[in-house]
């Protein structure tokens, strides 16, 4: 439904040229929420914006539906007026000088078909009801809470039924508690409409918790795409496993590129010996970082001495965080973090041993 | 994406306000070794310092100095211990009625500055004033008490008029300070004294520095006080001196050497103004505006509110309504006489029908409504345009464009006139010389300032995803501007078109250089030359009739701006 291919897009800034988008190729299905996510200033929503029109990139090709709306070989420019798109910004760009109504019914009075005053009526009514704000139609935009006027610009958005729907970090000015709420809530009506959404954030959390596929962004490239799952179980650069969740890094060399188990390897650290799940491809003597997540280390009683992946750490700091105990451990130099029940017995100074399941241990290419 | 179609009309703008800003200048500072008496006669040929050295070997320019700084220093030490005291009333303490100070004091601003001295003299003239001649019957004096016809005169009415500006300047200041930094003083050990002169008086300095220094540049270049109260009897500022060369009665003008007399006042002018703008940017990281909500805490003022209260309405007599009294009552009079008894059973309205009646009313008033229509339409539309490629275009000079724009401020309205008198005499080949044009072209330059840097703070606050927002949803450009953009900005174009209005009405000093004659009379001049010529209760009537519209048009700006504060996008 989206198509964005070899994407380059340049700023021209005080200091001269930046090339902010760097080849972007994304294809979202028809229904689908995608979700562009990364830190700020990685390109992702100038990407967004090149969707909907409001930059010019400088090489590639864009299309929504099967409309080609940008081609750089073409020299096809779409004005964003004559895209099938809908809208969600940041600010929410609630025009302040029209109430409720009239921001909804803005663009049903732009398009080219003419609707009659009753059936405006009808569909500003429909999708304002689709946003739970009956009753507030003839209210001033201004005097409207933080969430209704992303609600309002949500029913702005979809009022005419584009094929495609861009969220520009709806939900980054909500306050915590609404923006878990809405989270759900906007998922669930796009998911109803059947919209093609591609969403832009920071947050991770949102991106894990409402998109079928997230694409991780840095310095203008899509570093790793799948679905929530894979971003968060299986990171293939430390970038990502970086930058969703809280992650464990220890630096090895890969000692003997199979084992008995398929896909698992033997990995030296500082720390001992890991069995490790290797990418393809690595040869022995390669350098690589292992990666696991906290919650993925369990403190076990005992173990045979040589039992494979357990190491023997001293507890250094035990942190109460209400639904988890964080325990910060130190395993010889090498520091590490791991989640416990909050009622775990275990103690500060305590020395105790950690298992760390192979098929848990990532080792990616430093 | 757009911008590459408007980069035509880009330059073309920058030409524009090129021309329009450096053309005077220029030929101000040819002007000033111009040894030709006319500026028509100027040629590069006749070109020397003798400008130069008549004027700066002429004891009177050395006493001319003395005299504007004791004006300039004495109105500003005035204006602003009475605005600070004002400010801090209504913002600090618990003083009573702070919602009409709020209201009152901005108001004084209609009062054009040309009436309220000319009220003045009504009021403390030594041979008319009433106030000197009660005083005089009173206590059977021979002499007057006051005369306002003096430096001191020109200190007490600069020194009101500069009030309301300092006050609505000191207001945010004092608003803005943050309790909680006196707060910490006063937990860290600081007694209440020592809190106001380490913390409080610290926080406000570089605010109130600027503000001072913003009063002195229009103390220095305010014509219409020094020219009522100081050129009858002699006494010479800086603005005064320059026109009284130009202007001159007895003897034929030398314009040169009022040029050279004005590059000195250029050159204060200019330097002020960069020491001003590098104090304010300077001054942003000082800014103690944290955007919390929080109430300052207010000082008990005890018995001593009635006091304070009785200060401020003092104030605003004297600012306002005395001055409006006076005139409205001399305008009734068939001649000039202290109120009494007889005077009121005396009243008439002869002058009245006499203003109905003289043609150079009528023509006057014609030529003011074109002159203020037209200045401030063309003030609007320029620095909508240059504003639109200052914030929102990637023009390469857009930097000196802005700059540009704000140069003219700093030049006193006489010296942009002296230029442009200049301009136009030496460009006869366009017939703008001697019409209403002439001073319309003078005042958008000199407003060009004030409209673009109002035009681009509001073009900053129509945040840009409102119009992407537009475009999204199907709008193309030109529907865009039409239902989102001009609506958004309305309330800026029609504050700045009335603000224009009522500043072009009032202003007498650049008009008075650019006149040449019923043709080009707007209604300052009007009612400086029939006040030169002693109508008195004439000027009374036409002077009560412009005070009330003006002040109805500055409840008409109150309006559009508290309007305006509804329209500006809460953005959370």
């Amino acid at each position: 439904m989206i198509r964005i291919k070899n994407l380059h897009l340049f700023y021209q800034t005080e200091r001269g040229r930046v090339h902010a988008v760097r080849g972007i190729d994304v294809d979202i299905q028809q229904g689908q929420f995608f979700t562009l996510l990364g830190p700020s200033g990685c390109g992702k929503t100038t990407t967004l914006r090149s969707v909907a029109g409001l930059e010019m990139p400088e090489q590639g090709q864009i299309f929504v539906g099967d409309d080609l709306v940008f081609s750089s070989t073409e020299k096809t420019f779409v004005p964003p007026y004559d895209r099938d798109i809908g809208m969600v910004f940041q600010s929410y760009a609630i025009w302040p000088h029209l109430n409720v109504f009239e921001n909804v019914a803005f663009p049903l009075r732009e398009m080219r078909r003419k609707f009659s005053r009753r059936q405006i009526g009808d569909k500003v009514a429909h999708a304002l009801a689709l946003v739970q704000l009956e009753g507030l139609a003839d209210r001033p935009a201004p005097f409207l809470s933080g969430g209704q006027q992303q609600r309002l610009a949500l029913a702005r958005a979809i009022v005419k039924e584009p094929r495609v729907l861009l969220l520009d970090e709806p939900l980054s000015n909500l306050d915590a508690k609404l923006r878990e709420e809405t989270r759900f809530e906007l998922r669930e009506l796009v998911k109803r409409l059947g919209i093609t959404t591609l969403y832009v954030t920071h947050d991770q959390l949102e991106a894990l918790t409402m998109s079928d596929t997230v694409a991780i962004m840095d310095q203008g490239r899509i570093v790793q795409q799948g679905t929530p799952v894979e971003i968060y179980q299986a990171p293939r650069e430390k970038f990502v496993a970086n930058f969703i969740g809280l992650t464990n890094f220890l630096e090895g060399q890969v000692a003997s590129a199979g084992t008995s188990v398929a896909g698992i390897g033997e990995v030296m650290t500082a720390s001992g010996k890991l069995h490790c799940v290797l990418p393809d491809g690595m040869a022995a003597g390669e350098k690589v970082i292992v990666v696991i997540r906290p919650e993925d280390i369990n403190i076990v009683a005992d173990a045979a001495p040589a039992a494979d992946n357990v190491l023997r750490g001293k507890v250094d700091a035990l942190i109460f965080m209400g639904d988890a105990l964080e325990c910060q451990l130190s395993v010889g130099a090498q520091k590490l973090r791991t989640k416990l029940h909050p009622a775990s017995p275990v103690r500060q100074g305590q020395t105790v041993l950690l298992q760390l399941p192979a098929e848990s241990c990532r080792a990616l290419r430093a | 994406m757009f911008s590459l179609r408007l980069n035509l009309w880009q330059h073309g703008i920058f030409l524009l306000v090129l021309a329009l800003v450096s053309l005077p200048l220029g030929f101000l500072i040819l002007g000033s070794f111009s040894t030709a008496r006319l500026p028509g006669d100027f040629s590069l040929d006749t070109m020397g310092l003798v400008n130069y050295i008549k004027v700066y070997t002429d004891p009177g320019t050395y006493e001319l100095f003395t005299n504007t700084c004791i004006y300039v220093t004495g109105s500003v030490l005035l204006g602003i211990s009475m605005a600070v005291t004002l400010a801090w009333l209504v913002e600090r303490t618990n003083m009573p009625g702070k919602i009409w100070i709020y209201a009152g004091v901005p108001m004084t601003l209609a009062v054009p500055g040309m009436l309220q001295a000319m009220a003045w003299v009504i009021l403390l003239s030594p041979r008319i004033g009433f106030i000197n001649k009660s005083l005089q019957s009173l206590f059977n004096l021979d002499e007057p008490l006051i005369d306002i016809y003096s430096l001191g005169g020109m200190v007490f009415l600069e020194g009101l008029r500069l009030v309301p500006t300092a006050f609505l300047m000191l207001v945010p200041l004092m608003r803005g300070m943050d309790p909680s930094l006196e707060e910490a003083a006063a937990v860290s050990g600081a007694r209440p004294f020592s809190t106001l002169r380490k913390i409080t008086l610290r926080l406000l300095a570089p605010g109130l520095v600027a503000v001072m220094i913003y009063q002195a540049m229009t103390a220095l270049e305010v014509f219409e006080i020094p020219g009522i109260l100081g050129l009858p009897a002699g006494i010479h500022v800086f603005s005064t001196k320059i026109y009284a060369i130009v202007r001159s009665a007895t003897f034929l003008p030398v314009y040169g050497q009022a040029n050279a007399l004005a590059m000195v006042y250029l050159f204060i002018a200019v330097v002020t103004t960069f020491f001003y703008t590098r104090l304010i940017s300077r001054g942003e990281r000082f800014t103690i505006i944290t955007g919390k909500a929080y109430r300052p805490r207010q000082f008990d003022l005890g018995q001593w509110r009635f006091a304070a209260l009785g200060f401020v309405v003092l104030y605003l007599f004297l600012a306002i309504l005395l001055p409006f009294l006076a005139f409205a009552y001399a305008s009734f009079l068939a001649f000039l006489q202290p109120p009494s008894l007889e005077a009121f059973r005396g009243f008439t309205l002869k002058n009245y029908r006499f203003l109905a009646q003289y043609g150079e009313v009528a023509s006057a008033l014609k030529n003011t409504v074109v002159m203020v229509v037209v200045t401030a339409t063309m003030t609007v539309a320029l620095s909508f345009f240059v504003s639109l490629v200052i914030v929102r275009s990637k023009f390469w000079g857009r930097k000196l464009l802005d700059q540009l724009a704000f140069m003219p401020h700093a030049i006193p309205g006489i010296v942009l006139g002296i230029a442009f008198f200049w301009v136009f005499l030496k460009i006869d080949f366009l017939p703008i010389y001697g019409t209403v044009w002439a001073i319309s072209i003078g005042f958008t330059v000199s407003f060009l300032s004030y409209g673009t840097r109002s035009m681009s703070a509001s073009l900053l606050q129509v945040h840009k995803e409102l119009e992407e927002a537009a475009y999204v949803s199907g709008a193309r450009p030109w529907r865009t501007m039409r239902r989102v953009f001009l609506p958004l900005m309305m309330p800026t174009l029609v504050g700045i078109w009335i603000w224009v209005v009522l500043h072009a009405v009032r202003i007498a000093g650049l008009p008075l250089i650019l006149y040449e004659g019923q043709q080009n009379q707007v209604l300052s001049i009007l009612i400086w030359n029939m006040w030169d010529e002693g109508y008195v209760p004439a000027v009374a009537a036409i002077g009560t009739l412009l005070m009330l519209t003006l002040l109805f048009l500055t409840l008409l700006v109150r309006y559009v701006g508290f309007r305006r504060q509804i329209v500006q996008p809460p953005l959370v």
